[in-house]
């Protein structure tokens, strides 16, 4: 298959390195010698003294890949990942299904839900499915808020989790997630959300909605591994975050979805609706 | 406006009454030090002590009323609060509150104690107390603001200027509950009776009272055109924008859903009734230096709609923060 670039408006310089942790296609880029060799180079330097030699070339070259190579030189951390090819999704609920009975989520409540919308008039109709969950952001605004830091991104995986014996049920978080993927367990009193099901993932499971999804819609993996799925997947296909200008920087990567909202109704001049299938009729 | 509210009346009602007692504490060291020794400021500053301390805690007990885990039985959960400090405005708020009422109750003791006036074996450390409660007044009303503005994800909320709206909504909250409880103490005898039996107020000042009051009304009427100056520009730029605050503030526009409440509740009768009236009876001394009328409209009426205007204001930006939308997906 052919290769793509994630960034189309990157100079032709930059397709080494398409991103700060995924060097995908880097034996077609023309600036793949210097590329390797300085970075090699600069593996050997060390962390420290790499750090400072790359500002230093950076100011004196303004070399992209230098930075980008020492940045993935040093921090090659596990980023869980999920990417949603909404082409394949058929709106099963298999998910929602699934991980209410992995998580125990009370009744009314929901980690994971699919979301259709319809848009159009016969005969020139349209649906097309959404599977929301947590987005695992990168820089998650609902950890900024937490005042017991009950909730945390997790320094092994990246996976943002609630600590249930810390968390005192204030619901700042989820005001803050722009997302809507939190809700307060009325059981245990605590802010409840997809924690990518990280006791089956520490074991080496996939997560419980991965798992039971019909088509392979859902795909989970170590964004920061190039060779993994997930990283192939958003680096060979057109994708999109959802809520991109938040600058959250979610970790769940949709392809082809379809990004329509009740409000773009107005000015489309057609008909749209979302049916969200859970407790709030509405998207945030 | 299918989502339910998140944070309901006992957010807002935390939110409205701890600006109060901060502001009214804020008023009280006001009065305290600028009345140099006068007994009529220095009961006005009691007043606003007395009220300083019990409003900000049943606020305080309202936000623990709130919380996931205390209606779910675990009823000291929010103890965890105490044992980290972190950025989030809530981690320094809660902080901020434990130092308001260590360092506010020692105050409104020196207050409280039998036979208090104003030139005590308290009063120095009466006054010396009064400066870092300055600093904790304004640090609790602005808290508040700065509480509903960390977020993003809220964007009527998401405003640097709201934390500012709160601090002098706060400020003229206080004042108009120290003018109200001044009435209200004269009325249910309660004034009376403090006289007869803690030895309070025996000796009273007609022109200081008169002074007092003149300079209570009118810092209020200040607080209140600065109020609507912020509430002008936080509409005109949430108006003037495109996005999420642009479709945000449309719930005060016309069509939406708090627009009575905002414009009626909050504009008219919070801000420019009162406004309109305290500006007639303080115009008279202010630019002529002829008498203040004191009357029973300035210390009455303008007080209670300057403190439902306060409430109100809380319920505007509190429900629509939470009924308005992000736009798109």
């Amino acid at each position: 298959m052919k290769n793509k670039t994630i960034s189309p408006t990157a100079p032709p310089e930059d397709h080494a390195v398409t991103d700060d942790s995924i060097p995908v296609n880097v034996d077609m880029s023309p600036a793949n010698n210097s590329f390797h060799s300085r970075r090699n180079f600069l593996n050997r330097l060390g962390i420290g003294i790499a750090g400072g030699a790359a500002i230093a070339a950076a100011t004196v070259t303004g070399s992209q890949p230098v930075i980008a190579a020492v940045k993935s030189a040093t921090k090659r951390k596990i980023q869980y990942a999920m990417v949603i090819d909404t082409r394949r999704c058929i709106g099963c609920h298999a998910c929602t299904v699934a991980c209410k009975s992995e998580n125990d989520v009370p009744l009314g409540h929901n980690r994971c839900w699919v979301e259709y919308t319809e848009k159009g008039s016969f005969p020139n109709v349209d649906r097309s499915f959404l599977p929301r969950l947590c987005n695992h952001c990168s820089k998650p605004t609902c950890v900024d808020v937490c005042p017991t830091g009950a909730t945390y991104k997790r320094k092994e995986d990246g996976i943002v989790v609630v600590d249930d014996s810390k968390c005192i049920g204030c619901k700042y978080c989820i005001h803050a997630c722009p997302y809507d993927a939190r809700y307060l367990n009325p059981v245990t009193g605590t802010v409840d959300k997809c924690d990518f099901c990280f006791h089956r993932v520490s074991q080496g499971l996939e997560p419980s909605c991965v798992n039971t999804c019909q088509g392979r819609a859902r795909i989970f993996g170590d964004i920061n591994d190039p060779q993994s799925e997930v990283s192939q997947l958003i680096a060979k296909n057109a994708h999109s975050v959802l809520l991109k200008g938040m600058g959250t920087e979610p970790n769940v990567f949709y392809i082809d979805a379809d990004h329509s909202d009740p409000r773009d109704a107005i000015y489309q001049n057609r008909y749209i609706r979302v049916e969200t299938h859970r407790k709030e009729k509405e998207r945030r | 406006m299918d989502h339910e509210l998140i944070w309901g009346l006992p957010v807002i009602g935390y939110l409205f009454l701890a600006g109060l007692g901060a502001g009214a504490l804020v008023t009280s060291t006001s009065l305290l030090l600028r009345g140099k020794n006068n007994p009529d400021y220095f009961r006005l500053a009691r007043y606003g002590a007395v009220l300083s301390i019990p409003t900000v805690a049943l606020g305080t007990a309202l936000l623990v009323l709130e919380l996931g885990s205390f209606q779910s039985g675990f009823w000291f959960k929010w103890i965890n609060l105490y044992t980290v400090i972190n950025l989030s405005p809530m981690s320094l708020g809660s902080w901020l509150l434990i130092l308001y009422f260590a360092i506010a109750a020692p105050y409104v003791y020196t207050f409280l104690v039998p036979n208090s006036h104003s030139e005590d074996r308290f009063a120095s450390l009466r006054r010396n107390l009064a400066y870092p409660c300055i600093a904790l007044g304004i640090g609790v009303a602005v808290y508040t603001g700065v509480l509903l503005g960390a977020m993003p994800a809220r964007p009527l909320w998401n405003s640097p200027i709201l934390a500012l709206l709160f601090l002098i909504s706060a400020i003229s909250t206080g004042i108009a509950s120290v003018l109200l409880s001044d009435w209200i103490a004269a009325k249910t005898g309660s004034a009376k009776w403090c006289a007869e039996n803690l030895g309070w107020d025996r000796e009273r000042d007609s022109s200081g009272k008169a002074n007092a009051e003149y300079l209570l009304a009118s810092t209020d009427t200040i607080f209140i055109g600065f109020e609507i100056m912020v509430i002008f520009l936080y509409f005109m730029y949430a108006h003037l924008t495109v996005g999420d605050v642009r479709m945000s503030i449309k719930v005060f526009e016309a069509g939406g859903a708090l627009t009575t409440h905002f414009w009626v509740g909050v504009v008219l009768i919070g801000l420019m009734i009162p406004a309109i009236l305290e500006i007639q009876k303080i115009l008279p001394r202010l630019l002529r230096g002829g008498p203040y009328v004191h009357s029973g409209v300035m210390i009455v009426v303008i007080p209670t709609m300057v403190i439902v205007g306060g409430f109100l204001l809380r319920y505007v930006i509190v429900v629509g923060g939470q009924i308005s939308k992000l736009a798109g997906i």
